[in-house]
């Protein structure tokens, strides 16, 4: 008798654990899964059109920026942060950049130190507001990205609206083989910092509990100006990649890139308000699903604005479908 | 008998992935009756009651309430069947007023034509604290305002609101200040007059001896047995508890007070909320027990000798190294470590998993070349821990959220264990943890005090006081009333007389 309860106990617990593990494969994979399935949907509605050789090569190039952006934005987004002024900081870091470069003649170095220099100030701004004077990053980061525009618009006029990006100099920002070189430092350095080192544990713990990360002696300020600092960096990486690829620096330059990242973040399955699930791989898969999304939807032949329609409501039913609910519940219904 | 069985549960099962939580678990109350449960740290405990009061759902089983079928849909309905629960966790919210967390999930039943009329509802929370004896609770301030065992407070409050016939308690009294506690009692011994019942889950199995009628034992979710009458005794409970007989002393058993010269932590003249000008020395190998009422500053003074609060006057110190403690940070890097009371908010985290818990203090220690923090050495570190205190878990990657609140609590206490802290200052470290593991605990403290590490206990349970410390500081009002060296002859009543 003894025995016989032992041995279903044993097969119901070996039930349940094979349960288990399946949910939380299918956790991990689901981001995959909508990766696949975007690709595999707009595949058919492009008519093969989205997997040609040529096209793909595009979406590299296109993924790129969002891609670099999004590993430094991991950091941010990892301690419960946010920031809506890349895509503007980028911009200005182009204008600086090519203003250097091409109106001042200054070498390219120069050229890409301040270009990163721009990028890191307007993160630190956010930073550091948000820290110190207790504000929300949200909102600083608005305030940044609205003068970061502003900037870029007075600017590109005084330079002459479209400035050409000489490609003699920069040519070699516009190499494939350059490109992902790159990209592969980029991820195996975030991956690192993010993954293998008390930075990105301390992002994370910060994004689980404030007073409890600060409790366990780990200074918040220091790791959250490390955060928008690596992120910083990244904008301004991205910014000379974009420039050279786009041949020109215009007021629109950067424009939008804020917000792939958001939706990449959803997307990819990073948590929105930060914490131990975050992961550096979410974000390239996010990257990589609204990339091919744009890109597919324009092939297609929607309109740029209703592309990003398409986007924000996509954005909404994510966050809607995704969002942990559980604890809300709770105190709702105690 | 001629008792009528007010709620039963009949073959309640609930797993939790490949965690078995309960297993065809029977039990049963009557009208009038104080019925205790208990049993190790994630026997299932808070699992039953969240199911009973709707906060869970349950996988197979059934409930009969008052004679007819019950399965609430969530916890306002089983409040409005008449089944309320006071939580293990922190169950308030901090951003909005004591009246609004006394009526959520019932704003709608107390607004009119969709408005909420704040000042009557204020009224009517203010009437429902006066009636439970807490009184000196304002329920239109803000519940962030209020100290933890206040917040306790309003929940018990909060349960009161749909006047229940069984009236769940889970793992309440630890978290509550003497002056809760009597709120708590009064209402028990209230509910028994009226007839209703009371579900009460405890680990202090003195508490348990006095205030139930039975009590029934959980072990790895299954009922073991349930106690009556004489059969309630402290050994019984734990032998059925962990299973087997539990040999050797529970507090210390010698009655030295002994420890070095050596002063290692120091304040001179501190200030800071209920306390001014305090002066305090912890000398090497020392356990030091600092008691009083909740409200007397002990809480405020481990938090200032920590640094995480800052003193207005005076300094903390360690004479030795020549420091000051202005913040933990500074604290940890001179292996002190801090175990605060208010465990959810300020001590885990808890979407996190017990290795990335407790390793938040010691990262420093786990670095290799390049800051390399390896899988491999942080799981070293979490197993462990797991092994010394027997933390019930699948394995070092679980989340905390997934752990009973005993297991909860030993995490905590694994932080600092592993970051081989010198000086401990453990307030209320023992909450909610089972009686094995806590004699376990005291052995290390024992342990740690032969190392020659020193530690300071910050609590309101005077036994665990006397059973451990070396010296004792009574407080009261934010003064230092009384001093105690460790005596076979201390006696509660000797310390309560400077408490109040
Ligand atoms: N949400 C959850 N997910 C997974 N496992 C869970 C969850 N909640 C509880 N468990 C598991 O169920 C078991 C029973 O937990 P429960 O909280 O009921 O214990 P308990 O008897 O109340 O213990 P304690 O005395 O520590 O409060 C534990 O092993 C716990 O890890
Ligand atoms: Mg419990």
């Amino acid at each position: 008798m003894q025995d016989i309860v032992h041995e279903t106990g044993l097969d119901i617990d070996e039930m349940l654990n094979r349960k288990a593990k399946r949910r939380e494969l299918l956790m991990t994979f689901l981001p995959f899964c909508g990766l696949a399935l975007t690709v595999i949907i707009l595949s058919v509605v492009t008519k093969g059109l989205l997997l040609k050789p040529e096209n793909l090569v595009n979406i590299m190039n296109q993924c790129f920026t969002t891609a670099i952006v999004s590993l430094g934005a991991a950091f941010v987004y990892a301690h419960g942060g946010i920031d809506f002024s890349v895509g503007a900081s980028c911009g200005v870091a182009q204008m600086v950049c090519i203003f250097l470069v091409s109106s001042k003649g200054l070498p390219l170095p120069i050229g890409m130190l301040a270009a990163i220099v721009i990028g890191v100030t307007c993160a630190l701004i956010v930073g550091m507001a948000s820290y110190w004077l207790h504000l929300q990053p949200f909102v600083v980061s608005l305030c940044v990205r609205s003068a970061c525009a502003g900037i870029l618009i007075a600017g590109t006029n005084a330079l002459g609206k479209n400035i050409r990006v000489p490609l003699e100099i920069f040519g070699i920002f516009n190499n494939d083989t350059v490109k992902i070189i790159t990209l592969v430092i980029l991820i195996a350095i975030t991956w690192y910092l993010f993954e293998k080192t008390s930075v990105g544990k301390t992002e994370k713990a910060i994004g689980g509990n404030r007073t409890t990360t600060w409790q366990s002696g780990l200074p918040i300020g220091r790791n959250i100006l490390y955060a928008y600092l690596i992120m910083g960096i990244c904008v301004g990486i991205a910014a000379v990649f974009q420039m050279s690829r786009a041949g020109m620096v215009t007021s629109n330059s950067g424009i939008g890139i804020e917000f792939n990242i958001l939706i990449a973040l959803a997307l990819g399955g990073f948590p929105m308000s930060g914490g131990a699930s975050a992961k550096i791989r979410s974000m390239l898969v996010g990257a990589l699903t609204i990339t091919f999304l744009t890109n597919g939807l324009i092939i297609a032949g929607l309109a740029m604005e209703y592309v990003n329609i398409v986007k924000g409501l996509l954005f909404i039913t994510v966050i809607a479908v995704s969002y942990d609910r559980t604890n809300l519940k709770q105190v709702v219904f105690m | 008998m001629g008792k009528e069985i007010i709620f039963s549960a009949h073959g309640i099962c609930k797993a939790f992935g490949p965690t078995r939580a309960l297993i065809d678990v029977d039990f049963s109350i009557y009208r009038g009756e104080v019925h205790g449960l208990i049993g190790e740290n994630g026997s299932g405990k808070s699992t039953f009651s969240s199911i009973a009061a709707g906060a869970q759902s349950l996988d197979s089983g059934t409930f009969t309430l008052k004679g007819q079928p019950y399965s609430p849909k969530n916890m306002v309905d089983a409040q409005n069947h008449g089944i309320g629960m006071i939580v293990q966790e922190q169950g308030t919210i901090g951003s909005i007023s004591v009246a609004s967390n006394i009526f959520t999930g019932r704003m709608k039943e107390n607004s009119k034509f969709g408005f909420l009329s704040m000042k009557q509802l204020n009224e009517k929370a203010q009437i429902i604290l006066n009636n439970i004896g807490a009184g000196d609770i304002n329920a239109s301030l803000l519940t962030s305002s209020l100290n933890f065992e206040d917040r306790k407070i309003v929940e018990i409050a909060r349960v009161m609101v749909a006047d229940p016939d069984v009236l769940i308690v889970d793992e309440t009294t630890t978290a509550l200040a003497m002056k809760g506690r009597k709120i708590l009692y009064n209402l028990i011994e209230k509910f028994k007059s009226e007839n209703k019942a009371v579900i009460f889950i405890s680990h202090d199995l003195n508490e348990l001896i006095e205030i139930c009628d039975r009590v029934t034992v959980l072990r790895d979710g299954r009922i073991i047995d349930t106690l009556e009458g004489d059969n309630i005794s402290e050994d019984n409970m734990r032998r059925l508890m962990v299973g087997r007989e539990l040999d050797g002393h529970y507090f210390r058993n010698d009655y030295i007070c002994s420890y070095d010269d050596e002063i290692v932590l120091e304040a001179k003249q501190i200030t800071y909320g209920p306390f001014t000008n305090l002066d305090l020395q912890l000398h090497k190998g020392e356990i030091l027990g600092i008691t009083g009422l909740s409200e007397c500053g002990m809480h405020e003074l481990g938090k200032v000798l920590f640094g995480i609060e800052k003193t207005i006057t005076g300094s903390v110190t360690i004479p030795a190294k020549n420091v000051e403690i202005k913040n933990p940070t500074i604290a940890i890097k001179n292996r002190i470590g801090y175990l605060s009371k208010d465990r959810d908010r300020e001590s885990i985290i808890l979407n996190a998993s017990i290795k990335d818990n407790i390793e938040l203090p010691c990262m420093d220690k786990l670095k290799g070349p390049l800051g390399f923090i390896s899988t491999k050495s942080e799981r070293k570190l979490a197993r462990e821990q797991i092994e010394v205190l027997q933390i019930k878990c699948r394995n070092s990657e679980q989340l905390l959220t997934e752990l009973s609140g005993g297991n909860k609590q030993k995490v905590v206490f694994s932080k600092w264990l592993a970051c081989d802290s010198d000086v401990l200052i453990l307030d209320c470290a023992t909450r909610g943890i089972d009686v094995g593991v806590k004699a376990a605990i005291y052995r290390l403290l024992e342990d740690l005090k032969s190392k020659g590490k020193s530690v300071i206990l910050i609590s309101e349970e005077l036994p665990e006081m006397i059973g451990m410390s070396d010296r004792m500081l009574i407080m009261q009002n934010g003064k230092i009333t009384a001093e105690f060296k460790r005596s076979p002859e201390l006696k509660e009543e000797d310390i309560i007389k400077y408490m109040i």
